[in-house]
């Protein structure tokens, strides 16, 4: 357990570090942040005024400090483009990114271990190689582009499912297929390649020479030893999810934390970029100290290290 | 004292003739690895390709000499074999075979850009972490873990957010994440090397630090390492596309393949090609880099290779 909290403490600087990185990140920005909340014709006077106003003008480490104690206490501030409060965007926009983004986590494990089970059961035949091409091909194909074709295929030319929107569970089906193609291609080969590996044990050779069936051999002894990393490593899908969701929810118009980062960097509304970069940090870096301490406690040669 | 200094001079000799002796039998490894090259039909695929594309890259808008910013209102929405537009035209009435080569240009050198950057400072990162060790090793790895542990996509919005729009940002954080993904690699290599005996003969014959690490362990590690950067251009390019296709990338009216599929998309019913055939370009790009990467693997990782011939075996 003298693990968990070095690696909890380990997590916690990180994203101290992190959330410093980021902040400087996008308060340096080129960009003038006054051009997106006053008209054109504003002066330089307006602009300062309002500039101090939102206390940019403040040394960047005050304003750090500031902006960290106002986002502790709950006080998240507003939109720079629409006045919406970000506190209200986090409520909507983060159930609506908890559904795509558990609906693809499931659909990564889901279709992903059967299938790379599949594999190596049936080794070398026309199922492995079907099932390895396609996660290849998975893990090839841009999900930008993949989405496209989806819609072109589904929405446009079959109309099965709508191209686009938010929230139903037929809006649903496309974006979370996309948002876990990658992680489901990346899971196929797993499964594949750990069960091969225990299959090549020689317990597996003494429990089947001690007459033990093939359904047991395989369920109880070789599935559950290949699932060990799979499941282990679980957290590293969080983070895979969250960096595909800038690009799927913007693709497939879902509304989505990671719509909104997005388009709060294309319009430089740096008080939304900011908080919801921080979000988007924490949830990543959360996945990651999750599957730090799964395979640090499957791997008891690691908990030493 | 005395003998200290007799033997040392004899021992670096030694190890000289040892490193000399590694060196041959690292290019024997070398030709027998060029030799296996030509056996390898995805390596030759894929270097094919990838002679096509760069072709299309560098000598198309030279050969084709329609201006990519062209725009014509009359012309809009061409499909391909139109006459004068031989993949048609765009919303704007630009060629898209114009685009498209501009496009691949921009793919390419942001792939470069990331080689480049990712392998140098990979390359050092993970040697001084391996070879020096102790607090060095331990700052290099948190750093280099903490990037390592990021989604691309996320880095380089958070960039962009920075730095503002355009290829930089892009380069910078795709360049990052792969140093780390390098980095990790090459310390490893290096930490197994670090046990061998050249380089034990190496460190008893009394040769400092640096050239210990730039003349005996760095010529051993650069093979992986290039093979490895090789499998990360496939990334890069593809991350490329995507942000450009999200509008963090390269801005109007430099063309890039992300950009055109993501232009084209509003216009799937009238004319798919806009989108369908920067993409293909893309798929084929990334085809091309990755059985190029894969081939590379094949020939130089011996036990990749092991591992491989293991299964057929069974």
């Amino acid at each position: 357990m003298k693990t968990l909290a070095a690696r909890t403490v380990y997590m916690v600087v990180v994203l101290v570090l992190s959330s410093i990185a980021v902040f400087y990140a996008i308060r340096l920005s080129g960009g003038d942040v006054t051009a997106a909340r006053l008209p054109a014709s504003a002066s330089f006077e307006q602009r300062e005024a309002f500039k101090e106003q939102l206390g940019l003008n403040d040394p960047i480490y005050e304003q750090y400090f500031n902006y960290m104690g106002r986002v502790l206490s709950g006080d998240l501030g507003s939109s720079l483009t629409n006045n919406a409060r970000i506190s209200d965007l986090l409520l909507t926009h983060g159930r609506n990114s908890l559904i795509l983004g558990a609906a693809a986590f499931v659909l990564v494990f889901a279709i992903g271990i059967p299938l790379g089970m599949l594999a190596s059961l049936r080794r070398n035949s026309w199922w492995d190689g079907g099932i390895m091409s396609f996660s290849v091909a998975g893990m090839a194909v841009p999900n930008f582009w993949l989405a496209l074709l989806a819609v072109w295929l589904f929405a446009s030319v079959l109309g099965w499912f709508p191209s686009a929107g938010c929230c139903s569970p037929r809006q649903l089906v496309l974006p979370a297929v996309v948002l876990a193609m990658e992680g489901i291609a990346l899971t196929v080969r797993m499964t594949r390649s750990a069960m091969l590996e225990n299959l090549n044990q020689d317990f597996v050779r003494t429990l089947r020479a001690g007459g033990l069936g093939e359904v047991s051999v395989i369920g109880r002894h070789v599935f559950r030893n290949a699932l060990v990393p799979i499941v282990s490593l679980a957290g590293l899908r969080i983070g895979q999810i969250v960096g595909y969701a800038l690009v799927v929810e913007t693709i497939f118009g879902w509304p989505g934390l990671g719509q909104v980062l997005v388009n709060a960097v294309l319009r430089r509304d740096y008080p939304v970029a900011q908080f919801f970069s921080l979000v988007l940090v924490t949830i990543v870096l959360l996945g990651n100290w999750l599957a730090d301490v799964g395979y640090t406690m499957v791997n008891p040669r690691l908990r030493k290290a | 004292m005395t003998s200290d200094a007799e033997t040392a001079p004899r021992l670096e000799d030694w190890n000289e003739r040892l490193a000399a002796y590694e060196a041959a039998r690292h290019m024997g490894a070398f030709r027998s690895a060029l030799r296996r090259m030509r056996f390898n039909k995805l390596l030759l695929i894929g270097v094919a390709l990838a002679i096509l594309v760069l072709a299309a890259g560098i000598l198309g808008p030279i050969i084709s000499g329609v201006d990519h910013t062209l725009q014509s209102f009359r012309d809009t929405h061409l499909p391909p074999g139109s006459p004068g537009h031989l993949l048609g035209t765009d919303h704007l009435g630009r060629d898209v075979a114009a685009r498209l080569f501009i496009g691949i240009r921009v793919s390419l050198l942001v792939a470069a850009g990331v080689t480049l950057l990712s392998l140098i400072l990979g390359l050092l990162l993970g040697m001084f972490s391996g070879y020096l060790g102790g607090w060095r090793d331990r700052t290099i790895r948190g750093v280099v873990d903490f990037v390592w542990g990021f989604p691309l996509i996320l880095v380089a919005v958070l960039l962009a957010g920075g730095l503002g729009g355009g290829l930089f940002p892009v380069i910078l954080a795709v360049g990052l994440v792969n140093t780390a993904a390098i980095a990790r690699v090459v310390r490893g290599e290096v930490l197994a090397l670090s046990e061998r005996e050249f380089i034990e003969a190496a460190r008893a014959g009394g040769l400092s630090t640096p050239r210990i690490m730039f003349k005996h362990i760095f010529p051993n590690i650069l093979a992986p390492a290039l093979v490895l950067a090789s499998y990360y251009v496939a990334v890069a390019i593809i991350a490329e596309a995507a942000l450009s296709f999200i509008g963090l990338g390269a801005q109007p009216p430099t063309p890039s393949l992300g950009g055109m599929v993501s232009d084209g998309r509003n216009f799937l019913q009238q004319n798919h090609w806009e989108s369908t055939i920067p993409g293909l370009a893309i798929m084929l790009l990334v085809l091309a880099v990755s059985l190029i990467g894969d081939g590379l693997r094949d020939v130089f990782d011996p036990r990749l290779r092991h591992e491989a011939k293991g299964v057929e075996s069974q």
